[in-house]
């Protein structure tokens, strides 16, 4: 292959991947930066370090988004604790992704075979890809270590932390490309990548909470991020199992990336079947058969951590409750986190997260029928448009608070298994108390897909994501009260910690509302729009 | 040639129905882009009308149109009477499209989605389908991922005819299907013909548009540049004359429609349109051995009216 050749698809791969690469990259830059200014701001003295460390030190769930913490009496200390931890598990997200939309996601649309009819190796075509994906990773990389230097930590430590956050990123790179071989389209591809790294939290989460198994961290590339210890007696030789992996992964990858025929995966579905005739009904039928895979992952996925958190609910102990500690705790709202409720009001917040992120991904489902051409082939049909987007509108709101109640239903029994005591309907009210600002984003969502369709999931996600960001960080950094405020997320009572906030809730069902008739509005004026 | 029933429908026929397409001042606007120019369009239930153009020329645009998928920067569009964006639905209950690109769902097999088609359109002649599926020969247990673009196509085609709408819009339907294919194709919309049924032919295959259909309109750069049965665009259009002379060829006078004369040893090849009464009368002053006279193809038609245009120019 000649350099021209490789710098094209290098230059095309960073090209495709550049809204992704970027907004990731920002989204590291901001928290690291944010996070670590934001905890020396609000706990200045070593006295203020000490009564926060010694509440959450050894809260299990804690432990459970955010891993074991090594020393928060440090801003670096802190910042490996809380952003090195959670955001290894984001880091792993774009690995994947990445991959398997420069791997899977060309070759689906038909570009790989375009490249491949010119004078191009395949191997060198696929490690050119891959390389170019990796460049993308040190972009991210950058941003994240910019940040922490711009909090005042050290130089050579944080650009090890970055590094450590960005490990799995490496991993998971490895194990989409090969997911990419295994699987005959992209979206089974990431299901299977998101499936190990699924897996790969669930150790993470056994080894950071269960006495006696912290083995298993050993086990697990998010593991290895906590034992690499950033800010904390640095272990860089750890990063030596990253690569190893992502070398034994691209290794497998490497084969049938030479050698399978283009356009189909070592993992075979039969091509023929007999006519499977249900959910074939109506367009709102089939929509729904096609997502009941998406739907079942998410909602089992949910299902789990729910029974977790609701299991550790109990763990958090209320001997003292010092006055930095509870300053903290009341800049994020949270009552009494001491307590089983206030523990569960405190979690449930992630359960919202989720929920928000749900609608998201049917915005972006609507928009892939549309820029795949199926709504034009369905349009086209005695069908009317309004009826098509309603119909959307309807699976959005009922996935949503299925997830909503699988989380508030499984919460209550790992909880109760515990022995938390808390009421069945308390956890029901905390689901109800998750769909108001699901909702509302989700129609705003939708008012993008009707006004600016080709940007519709971008704004949707991205709409999201600032709001969330700004929520956990937006009051450490001791803002003033009205910019913190402007969160959604502020808005939403901690149930079952906090009463359920019907005016809140009531404002935000009517946002939700006029973004739905907008987006319906919208949608009934404007043309389709392809890719 | 297929039989000439091409009545030329100028409007809504007293009574009768309305037109299965008709337009007025159809005009589409992309920003600064102008896709489509004050369209007029009228076709008689039971036409068979070719829509001919070069890739960009507003064919697709068209179609967008009258299927309400776009809307119009003015002018309307109605399909049997029905406006195409505010009745669009209603309208559409009579229409049966295929698109140039197959949009389809990839996990169902063909004869899943034709299921799926036959409930949203509502009508459906299932024997009709099995046969259309065997005389495409198509597997229908498969999967459309697993179907090449020619068979996506067939998938589309069948499901569409075998609704037996009253009009069947289709955007060049044969890109894709292979030259048997195209015989199975041009039979089933023969049928359709027969049996009343309006066809809307986009194509830029001058063959099967000269085979297909009663009447033919000419698109260029979103306009419509010409239209009529095929014998009208003849009559219209110059036809190639080529004379032999027993000797030099004559000095030609300045003739009514003589155009373009070429010169050769001993003889004289000219374009003429209208009559040839001026011309026989001024050639049998003179030592004629033959002459022969030549209606211009579909595709000199075509190519007249794009002659000196740069048709590669996208829109």
């Amino acid at each position: 292959m000649s350099p021209a050749a490789a710098r094209a698809i290098a230059g095309r791969v960073l090209r495709d991947g550049r809204t992704r690469t970027g907004s990731f990259a920002l989204l590291f830059g901001l928290v690291a930066y944010a996070n670590a200014a934001g905890y020396a701001s609000a706990y200045p003295t070593l006295k203020a370090r000490l009564g926060f460390a010694r509440s959450f030190a050894d809260n299990a769930v804690f432990r459970l988004f955010y891993g074991v913490p090594r020393d928060l009496l440090t801003v670096g200390g802190y910042s490996a604790w809380r952003i090195v931890g959670f955001f290894s598990i984001i880091a792993a997200v774009w690995g994947l992704t990445a991959s398997v939309a420069a791997l899977r996601g060309e070759e689906d649309a038909g570009r790989t075979e375009l490249v491949l009819a010119g004078p191009i190796g395949r191997g060198p075509a696929f490690a050119t890809t891959l390389l170019a994906v990796l460049a993308g990773g040190c972009a991210i990389w950058l941003a994240m270590f910019a940040g922490l230097l711009a909090s005042s930590l050290p130089a050579g430590e944080s650009a090890f932390a970055a590094l450590a956050t960005l490990s799995p990123a490496i991993t998971f790179l490895g194990v989409g490309a090969l997911a990419a071989q295994l699987a005959a389209s992209r979206r089974v591809a990431v299901e299977l990548a998101s499936a190990l790294l699924a897996l790969a939290l669930l150790l993470r989460i056994l080894a950071d909470t269960a006495s006696g198994l912290g083995w298993l961290r050993w086990l697990t590339p998010l593991g290895w991020t906590e034992e690499m210890r950033a800010f904390t007696g640095a272990r860089p030789v750890v990063l030596l199992l990253p690569l190893a992996a992502a070398g034994a992964l691209l290794a497998l990858a490497a084969g049938p990336a030479r050698r399978r025929d283009i356009g189909s995966g070592l993992l075979r579905a039969p091509d023929s079947r007999r006519p499977r005739l249900r959910g074939l009904a109506s367009p709102l039928a089939l929509a729904l058969r096609e997502e009941r895979v998406s739907l079942a992952i998410w909602l089992s996925a949910i299902a789990v951590y729910g029974a977790i958190v609701g299991a550790l609910s109990t763990s958090l102990n209320s001997t003292d409750i010092p006055t930095a500690l509870q300053r903290e705790l009341h800049k994020l709202g949270a009552a009494s986190i001491t307590t089983p409720a206030g523990a569960l009001g405190f979690y449930f917040l992630f359960f919202t997260l989720a929920a928000c992120l749900f609608t998201c991904g049917q915005v972006a489902a609507a928009r892939r029928e549309e820029a795949e051409g199926r709504l034009e082939t369905l349009l086209a049909q005695p069908f009317g448009r309004l009826r098509w987007l309603a119909g959307r509108l309807v699976i959005t709101c009922g996935g949503t608070a299925a997830v909503a109640l699988t989380a508030g239903i499984t919460t209550w029994a790992g909880a109760a298994a515990a022995g938390a005591g808390v009421p069945l309907w308390r956890m029901l009210e905390a689901a109800l108390n998750c769909l108001p600002v699901a909702l509302m984003f989700g129609a705003l969502g939708f008012l993008a897909f009707a006004c600016a369709p080709r940007a519709a999931g971008g704004l949707a996600y991205g709409l999201v994501s600032v709001a969330f960001v700004w929520e956990l960080f937006g009051s450490l950094l001791g803002a003033p009260h009205w910019i913190v405020q402007a969160t959604p997320f502020q808005h939403v009572a901690l149930v079952p910690a906090q009463p359920f906030r019907l005016a809140a809730a009531a404002v935000m069902i009517a946002v939700a509302l006029a973004g739905g008739l907008l987006a319906l509005g919208a949608f009934e004026r404007r043309d389709l729009a392809g890719q | 040639m297929h039989s000439a029933r091409g009545v030329e429908a100028e409007g809504d026929t007293p009574g009768g129905e309305p037109a299965a397409i008709r337009t007025r001042g159809l005009c589409k606007h992309y920003g600064e882009t102008i896709a489509l120019e004050d369209l007029d369009l009228s076709i008689a239930p039971g036409e068979v009308y070719g829509y001919l153009g070069p890739n960009g020329a507003g064919k697709t645009t068209t179609i967008r149109l009258l299927l309400g998928l776009h809307r119009a920067s003015s002018g309307e569009a109605r399909l049997f009477g029905l406006d195409s964006w505010r009745e669009g639905a209603s309208a559409r209950r009579r229409v049966a499209y295929v698109a140039g690109e197959p949009s389809l769902w990839p996990a169902l097999t063909a004869a899943e989605t034709f299921e799926f088609m036959a409930r949203v359109h509502g009508t459906t002649d299932v024997a009709y389908r099995d046969q259309l599926v065997e005389r495409f020969r198509l597997e229908d247990a498969k999967k459309i991922r697993a179907l090449s673009k020619g068979n996506r196509q067939k998938v589309q085609l069948i499901a569409a005819l075998a609704t037996r709408a009253d009009l069947l819009i289709l955007d060049e339907p044969t890109s894709g299907l292979d030259p048997l294919m195209e015989v199975a194709f041009r039979e089933s919309v023969q049928e359709a013909s027969a049996r009343g049924q309006t066809v809307f032919l986009s194509s830029h295959i001058l063959s099967e548009v000269e085979a297909l259909c009663d009447r033919v309109g000419i698109l260029r750069e979103g306009r419509l540049v010409d239209q009529g049965t095929l014998a009208e665009l003849r009559h219209l259009s110059a036809r190639t004359v080529e004379v032999t002379f027993d000797g030099p060829p004559p000095e030609l006078p300045k003739l009514e429609g003589v155009s373009a004369v070429q010169a050769g040893e001993n003889s004289l090849r000219l374009e003429l349109a209208g009559t040839i009464g001026p011309l026989l009368g001024f050639l049998a002053q003179h030592p004629v051995l033959a002459l022969t006279s030549s209606e211009p193809s579909l595709e000199e038609i075509f190519l007249h009216h794009y002659d000196g245009l740069d048709v590669a120019r996208g829109s």
